[in-house]
């Protein structure tokens, strides 16, 4: 029985491991719900869709044509849609990436189904039940989805992959007609230039504070961010006294941010600057003082002379990340 | 104590009066309205509100002069979020200004039925009598927030035009004429310069504006200097901070107290007020003629709520906000000898009128914008809006109720000024005589010029639980001011460490700090609760909507 | 060119999150509700085009109850033409019902652009703007950071993880703002009182049966207790240790 339709994506022809994240989530649903998982592979003649049955995929339906190798909205969502409403899906499943964001809208509209996004919970034991942050993350909301078909977009990070391995057998499935007269067109994607890498867009973020005593002594911040591949950030009081430009500063009145690691170096932990970074995945926290407010929210926190133990955690990075 | 000691006034900068009182053409993008309250509190609103009503029943009788637009001015991003009292209300003015409404529409909480006053030891609290002057059977618990935000309303829908977000940073005169106001810019950066949602100032003109910009009001301090115009005493304040909690305890009465954790040469006390069964109120307000150079309020604050009165409902409990603001204690001797001129009248706690043995302010406010109502109404009617037109806001204002009250107690708070039991001892007296006793005025002088001593301040570690940093304080203001505009604080050339040590130690928010002898100021974190413009530093208007953002205080 | 912009009132986003009584909506006492930060950058970028081109009306649109006449007042005092408030006292929380209503008022419009926040900040959907383009069956790009308009053609960009898609398309269209596409203005003096004279008209709305109901709202547990992994330098590799194996974060 069609049960559950996965749109996966890619970038270059390759299949991005959100993907793999989004076909966790629905097999454990699928086995929940007692039926199969089928994978939609959009993308360019090139696309590799190899081994998507040890994810979890009972079928992999597979269009490929240059002409879709960029994120073409209205044709991606036309063959989804269409798809799904051909072989009778009831649930339609992707990541809430930019483009699931796009993409989940337009396949529910065209089903005439509700959609629920950014999902961290999906179960489907006692019907079909989500949960969501909303309020930017302040309160949960747990839905059921009382109509199918329905569209899931799911929180990346949030699910595990692997699962007991499926056939995963490739079937092929026609673009369909060309883009031609196509109301919009995706026509580039543009690689950013090698610029500063913002703070609140970071997956790792390392800040500093008044700990650090002054401005010169950023460049121990600045060497462990770039080891990890993460941004600066700095609390208000540095950016007050001038020693870091007020974009980097995280806190209530600066960025808010949510990477998965931050590392508080020397930062107390006031208020406003906990707001900006308590809904990190995993927050290290190193600071002289163990009485540090920060320490309350770390994670992971080390106590000591920060100008002893930043080096030497630059360092240990480097290894392991060379290694 | 050290013999050293320290006089803030000496260091203080004077007011900015260039920048306060604008002469020359208005621009020709003004906005022209035909009565402007500057400030939308109790006293700004109640104002239009009644001045709204008497056109419009005047119209009906067909009187003139019919047709006329009314704005009031906020600074605040929204009605309400600087306004911060205790509160325990007296509703008088509320029956006056609304009589088809019934008692139980008013925004307030809960009526007062119990009280109680202790005088507190560290670990101790001693039930004391409640002197009459503090009784308030008939009044009610209420957040000014919400006060605010309720005239508010009553004021949209019958026709003010109330704008919140612009703050008032000049007086525009002629001659001796208030001719309106010039709103301040907003969008600068940091060095002043404007950045890309840059919106400048633009000139409001009114043929009478009435400055009700609440304690420590800069325009009316402007005028009042501008004009001469002198008050017997000079105007004292205390300041308040106060905090909100959500209780697992509930609170039953109304509670103040004395004594611990204040000095005896330190004027003031604690209140703890019930909102909702789990909801309280909880503050401290202590005289800023103060003798202590580090006397900090907000620590005092910390430490009062570990006493064993308070902490059992605190316990486990949230702290849900914070805030500060400064009180005119000034009484009767502090009046402005006119509270009027050409084209302006002052109003509410601009011009003092705060009853401290009874702790009540808001409903002398609201009245004293009622009766400036009356007169600009009358006045706009014989199209004659000069001082002598008026100075019938003043007339009403000594004949009523405000004047009285005020009269009764008019040296009750200067008794205090040399200390805690001789001040309680006159304050009886007073209440005995009807305020006949000692008879004469006692002289006063300003805050500024109370010499401090070092006395050195006790570390003071907050738990995070039940006591707070003042940063963490100041988050719970809901201040989120632009971190990159201009400061609005004027601050004297040269700060010795003695005085910042002072500064930082008398702000509550931690606008000031002293770092290696050296004054550190935090423009941002300003809750505009205007202690310092009272001890130090001048304060000054921000873009609007800056400073706190207090939701029930 | 005609506008619609579609906008949303919502708390603000500093607010303190309490759950209702019913355990399924947020205790709305003493909360302060706002114009959608996100609706903020569609009203301007709506002004800015009109500005530019010289001609046009700018027709704020929000669906709610009678509160939502303030929320449109805020976008006019912003400098928008005038508004209309799709009446109704529900609150959906499936975005394909208000989609439905706003598509059906936008239809009527004869509309050269419809803009719209990206996402309202407090359910989070980001569904409703596409959702309405493919209802409509008109081009639309959503979350986008950069658009330029030449010739009854449009050329948008949106920022995808890690670079920028550029999307050409025809108009009518549907747009989505993405935070960085402009900086609102504030509404000045004059626009505040020239707001309350324009016209926003009010429509009682029907709306569609939900394909989903909300079961709860709950705050989200407190983390999990953090600990010291040890002192000083000495230390770092049982941390590396822990974010390695533990926490996988590196």
């Amino acid at each position: 029985m069609a049960g559950v339709l996965v749109v996966l994506e890619q970038r270059s022809g390759t299949l991005k491991s959100v993907s793999h994240e989004v076909l966790g989530a629905a097999r454990t649903l699928a086995d929940e719900l007692g039926v199969e998982v089928h994978a939609l592979a959009i993308g360019p003649a090139g696309l590799k869709v190899d081994g998507l049955g040890e994810y979890g995929a009972d079928k992999v339906l597979c269009c490929r044509s240059d002409e879709l190798e960029l994120y073409q909205a209205s044709r991606y969502a036309g063959l989804a849609s269409g798809l799904a409403d051909a072989n009778g899906y009831q649930i339609v499943m992707l990541a809430t990436t930019a483009l699931g964001k796009d993409l989940g809208p337009r396949i529910a509209a065209k089903l005439g189904a509700p959609i629920a996004g950014d999902l961290t919970h999906i179960s489907g034991n006692d019907g079909l039940v989500v949960m969501r942050p909303v309020f930017a993350g302040k309160a949960t909301s747990t839905l059921k989805i009382t109509s199918t078909p329905c569209v899931l977009s799911v929180r990346p990070n949030a699910f595990a992959t692997g699962c007991v391995a499926r056939d995963g057998i490739v079937e092929d499935v026609s673009p369909g007609d060309s883009g031609a007269g196509a109301q919009a067109v995706t026509i580039a994607v543009k690689e950013p230039e090698k610029a500063v890498l913002d703070v609140a867009e970071a997956s790792i973020v390392v800040s500093g504070g008044r700990g650090l005593k002054e401005a010169e002594h950023f460049q121990l911040v600045e060497e462990l961010a770039s080891a990890l591949g993460g941004a600066v950030g700095a609390s208000r009081a540095v950016v007050d006294a001038g020693w870091r430009p007020h974009s980097e500063q995280v806190g209530q009145t600066g960025k808010t941010v949510s990477p998965n690691l931050y590392i508080a170096i020397g930062i107390s932990g006031a208020i406003q600057h906990l707001a900006g970074m308590r809904t990190s995945k995993v927050i290290v926290a190193i600071n002289r003082d163990q009485d540090a407010p920060i320490f309350k929210v770390a994670d992971y926190g080390i106590v000591g002379d920060l100008f002893a133990v930043v080096p030497r955690l630059t360092e240990e990075i480097k290894k392991v990340r060379g290694g | 104590m050290s013999e050293l000691s320290t006089v803030p006034a000496g260091l203080q900068p004077p007011l900015p009066r260039d920048q306060l009182v604008l002469r020359g053409e208005l621009e020709d993008e003004r906005i022209d309205v035909d009565v402007l309250f500057v400030g939308g509190g109790p006293a700004g609103l109640a104002g239009g509100i009644q001045l709204a009503r008497l056109v419009k029943q005047g119209k009906e009788r067909g009187e003139e002069p019919g047709e006329i637009t009314i704005g009031v001015l906020e600074k605040a991003g929204s009605l309400g979020e600087h306004s911060l009292s205790g509160a325990v209300v007296n509703p008088r003015p509320f029956r006056q200004l609304f009589p088809e409404l019934q008692e139980t529409d008013f925004p307030f909480r809960t009526p007062v039925h119990r009280e109680a006053i202790y005088l507190l030891s560290q670990s101790r609290a001693r039930r004391i009598p409640t002197p009459p002057t503090m009784r308030n059977e008939g009044n009610y618990v209420a957040s000014i927030c919400e006060i605010v935000r309720w005239l508010g309303e009553k004021a949209e829908e019958i026709g003010v035009d109330v704008f919140a977000g612009f703050p008032a940073g000049a007086l525009r005169v002629e001659g001796s004429r208030v001719v309106g106001v010039r709103t301040v810019a907003s969008g600068l950066d940091r060095e002043g310069n404007p950045g890309s949602n840059y919106m400048p100032a633009t000139d409001i003109a009114a043929r009478v504006t009435a400055l009700a910009e609440g304690s420590r009001g800069l325009l009316a301090q402007a005028y009042l200097e501008w004009q001469d115009i002198e008050s017997a005493n000079p105007q004292i304040y205390a300041l308040g901070v106060k905090e909100l909690w959500e209780t697992k305890q509930p609170l039953d009465r109304v509670i103040h107290t004395m004594g611990w954790p204040l000095p005896r040469d330190a004027f003031g006390g604690s209140f703890m007020y019930p909102l909702e069964p789990n909801l309280a109120a909880l503050g401290l307000v202590v005289g800023l003629d103060y003798r202590d150079r580090d006397l900090d309020i907000h620590q005092l604050l910390q430490q009062l709520k570990l006493h064993p009165l308070f902490k059992p409902y605190l316990e486990d409990g949230e702290l849900v906000e914070w805030g500060a603001k400064t009180i005119p204690e000034g009484g009767f001797h502090a009046f402005p000898q006119r509270r009027h001129g050409d084209g302006v009248v002052i109003l509410g706690d601009s011009a003092g009128f705060v009853d401290v043995p009874s702790l009540k302010g808001i409903h002398y406010a609201m009245q004293s914008g009622m009766y400036a109502a009356r007169a600009i109404y009358k006045a706009l009617q014989r199209d004659d809006t000069s001082q002598e037109s008026l100075a019938e806001y003043d007339r009403l204002v000594d004949e009523s109720y405000i004047a009285r009250d005020l009269y009764r107690t008019r040296n009750m708070r200067p008794a205090f000024k040399r200390g805690f039991y001789s001040g309680a001892l006159k304050a009886a007296l007073m209440t005995l005589t009807g305020g006949r006793f000692p008879g004469r005025r006692i002289a006063m002088d300003s805050d500024a010029e109370a010499p401090r001593y070092a006395t050195g301040s006790s570390p003071f570690m907050p738990d995070g639980k039940l006591t707070f940093s003042k940063v963490d304080a100041v988050f719970k203001s809901g201040n989120v001011t632009r971190d990159t505009i201009p400061s609005h604080l004027l601050v004297g050339d040269t700060v010795p460490a003695e005085l910042a040590t002072f500064y930082s130690h008398m702000c509550p928010a931690a606008v000031y700090e002293e770092v290696d002898g050296e004054l550190k100021v935090n423009p941002p974190n300003c809750v505009d609760c205007k202690a310092t413009d009272v001890l130090g530093p001048r304060w000054t208007p921000r873009e609007g909507g800056s400073g706190a953002a207090y939701k029930r205080m | 060119m005609k506008i619609a912009v579609c906008v949303k009132r919502v708390p603000d986003t500093e607010t303190r999150i309490k759950v209702g009584a019913d355990g399924r909506s947020i205790d709305e006492g003493g909360v302060k509700f706002v114009l959608n930060p996100f609706d903020e950058f569609a009203v301007e970028e709506a002004l800015k085009l009109k500005e530019q081109s010289g001609e046009g009306e700018v027709v704020i649109i929000s669906m709610g109850g009678d509160s939502g006449q303030e929320t449109i007042r805020t976008a006019l005092a912003m400098g928008a033409d005038r508004g209309v408030l799709l009446k109704t006292d529900a609150k959906p929380v499936d975005p394909l019902v208000t989609a439905r209503v706003l598509a059906s008022e936008v239809e009527q419009g004869g509309y050269d652009l419809v803009l719209f926040g990206k996402q309202a900040v407090d359910d989070e959907s980001h569904a409703v703007g596409p959702m309405v383009g493919e209802l409509l069956g008109l081009a639309s790009v959503s979350a986008i950071t950069r658009l330029e308009l030449a010739g009854g053609k449009g050329t948008a960009e949106r920022e995808v993880e890690g670079a920028t898609e550029v999307v050409e398309f025809s108009l009518p269209a549907v747009l989505t703002a993405e935070k960085g596409l402009n900086e609102p203005r504030y509404p000045a003096l004059r626009g505040i009182m020239l707001a309350k004279k324009k016209p926003l008209e009010v429509k009682d709305v029907e709306l569609d049966e939900e394909g989903m109901v909300v079961v709860e709202l709950a705050l989200p547990q407190s983390r999990k207790e953090g600990r010291i992994v040890g002192e000083g330098p000495d230390a770092v590799p049982i941390l590396i240790d822990a974010l390695k194996n533990e926490a996988k974060v590196i």
